[in-house]
């Protein structure tokens, strides 16, 4: 004891002047912004690695309630994903059955590019000319569409140019239904605007309200089903009262026409062939 | 400087004179002088190192209130303070039981300018290094504690000769 206050005694001037040397320092960290920042950053980074050297060495005696943790909810996780699964399918069935049903139909019709040459709109019979014929594949009774609906069927064919009965033609006669009842009716032109047309034909006990969609019904060789063709604008009764005539907008703009395209299903002849025989046999 | 009076005198003149007039001078943007710490030069052989730490500590928190670089000075006056008997003994090889005061005549032109020129550059390079706390631009650091230095021994060289003993 004695030595160590002798030594303190002997010594006295080194620890007055740590003491005021910390004491200044104190104070230029505290009050100087600069100084005092790397002051903190630079002993943040000293205690950080303090902290993790310590951290290393006493998470390993927590080891064991994490595992029961992890273990917990993992089960959790796996009967959740288990029901998540079972509702997704149960809800993706039909989605994946569209998409199937779709190519499907798709598979069954050849689809050429043609370009209109000649049209018109004002006569009571209006032809179209395409310069496609049959060096392209094109022949008589194929339908022809353009990207907003039908345009008409084809009537004539040369080898490089045909000749379409639109449905602005008196002549023209296109099997349809209402999208969404699918009840089926024949599309007609009966003169007048170039915009509308009319459904003849269509049951009185059909179900449609004005504004549904009126498409192909795929019942003939021509067209495949589905394709649109207008909405329902106006309805009356027919001239004998047993159906309504439905007057229809029309989607294709054929004031605009421009681009079609042909569309050419793969077994119809066979199909016609068939009709034709039961035809024959009446 | 034998008594507190004439300890206080100084204190006061050479804080207002370095606070008031030197502090605002940046010779080329680098140097300052700080012919202060002549107040701890100034002090006699024998004064116990206590008493100088502690007046520098004063000395220097003083000026650190009128320049507002709190800690600065003091730390390095007082660091100063610590090693000013070393330094004195080291340079002047003159027994320090004889209590003397370190001027031109007790000590001779040669030893003083040593001492003075050590004296200074120990300050300026602490004080420097604290004030830029950062060894990124260290050729500006090591031009401004020379000149710092060479100012400080200029002012403390010109106040040691208006003020010189005549014999």
């Amino acid at each position: 004891m004695k030595n160590l206050l002798d030594f303190l005694i002997k010594y006295n001037h080194w620890f007055l002047f740590i003491l005021l040397e910390v004491i200044s320092f104190a104070l230029l960290f505290r009050f100087n912004n600069y100084q005092g920042s790397v002051f903190f950053t630079s002993s943040n980074s000293f205690v950080g690695v303090v902290y993790d050297l310590k951290n290393s060495i006493t998470s390993y005696f927590h080891l064991k309630d994490i595992n029961n943790d992890l273990v917990q909810e993992n089960v959790e996780l796996k009967l959740q994903l288990e029901a998540y699964k079972n509702s997704l399918t149960s809800l993706s069935k039909d989605t994946v059955d569209f998409e199937r049903i779709r190519q499907e139909s798709l598979s069954e019709y050849d689809i050429l590019e043609a370009r209109v040459l000649n049209n018109s709109l004002i006569h009571a019979d209006n032809y179209i000319t395409i310069n496609k014929g049959e060096k392209d594949g094109v022949h008589s009774e194929m339908g022809v569409v353009d990207g907003k609906g039908v345009v008409g069927i084809v009537y004539l064919t040369s080898s490089n140019y045909s000749v379409v009965i639109p449905i602005l033609n008196s002549k023209s006669n296109i099997s349809c239904k209402i999208k969404r009842s699918d009840y089926l009716g024949f599309l007609v032109w009966d003169g007048g605007s170039s915009q509308y047309a009319m459904v003849k034909d269509m049951p009185r006990h059909s179900m449609f309200s004005l504004g549904d969609t009126i498409v192909t019904s795929g019942h003939s060789a021509v067209f495949p089903s589905g394709i649109p063709i207008g909405t329902i604008e106006d309805m009356k009764d027919s001239n004998d009262g047993l159906s309504y005539q439905l007057k229809v907008k029309l989607f294709t703009d054929f004031a605009c026409l421009q681009d079609v395209r042909v569309v050419s299903r793969r077994n119809k002849d066979e199909q016609i062939q068939l009709e034709e025989r039961i035809k024959s046999r009446e | 400087m034998k008594n507190v009076l004439t300890q206080l005198k100084w204190f006061i003149g050479l804080a207002l004179l370095q606070a008031l007039i030197l502090n605002q001078m940046h010779i080329g943007g680098y140097a300052t002088p700080f012919p202060y710490i002549y107040f701890i030069l100034k002090f006699h052989s024998r004064a116990s190192r206590n008493e100088l730490l502690l007046w520098a500590f004063f000395m220097g928190l003083i000026m650190d209130m009128f320049s507002d670089t709190v800690g600065m000075n003091a730390a390095s006056l007082t660091c100063l303070a610590f090693f000013r008997t070393p330094i004195l003994q080291m340079i002047t090889f003159r027994d320090l039981d004889e209590d003397f005061e370190p001027c031109v005549k007790m000590v001779g032109l040669a030893p003083f300018f040593r001492y003075v020129l050590l004296s200074s550059l120990l300050f300026c390079i602490l004080y420097v290094t604290l004030d830029t706390f950062s060894f990124f631009n260290w050729p500006v650091l090591i031009f401004r504690v020379l000149t710092s230095t060479l100012t400080t021994l200029f002012c403390i060289m010109g106040f040691e000769y208006m003020w010189r003993k005549k014999v």
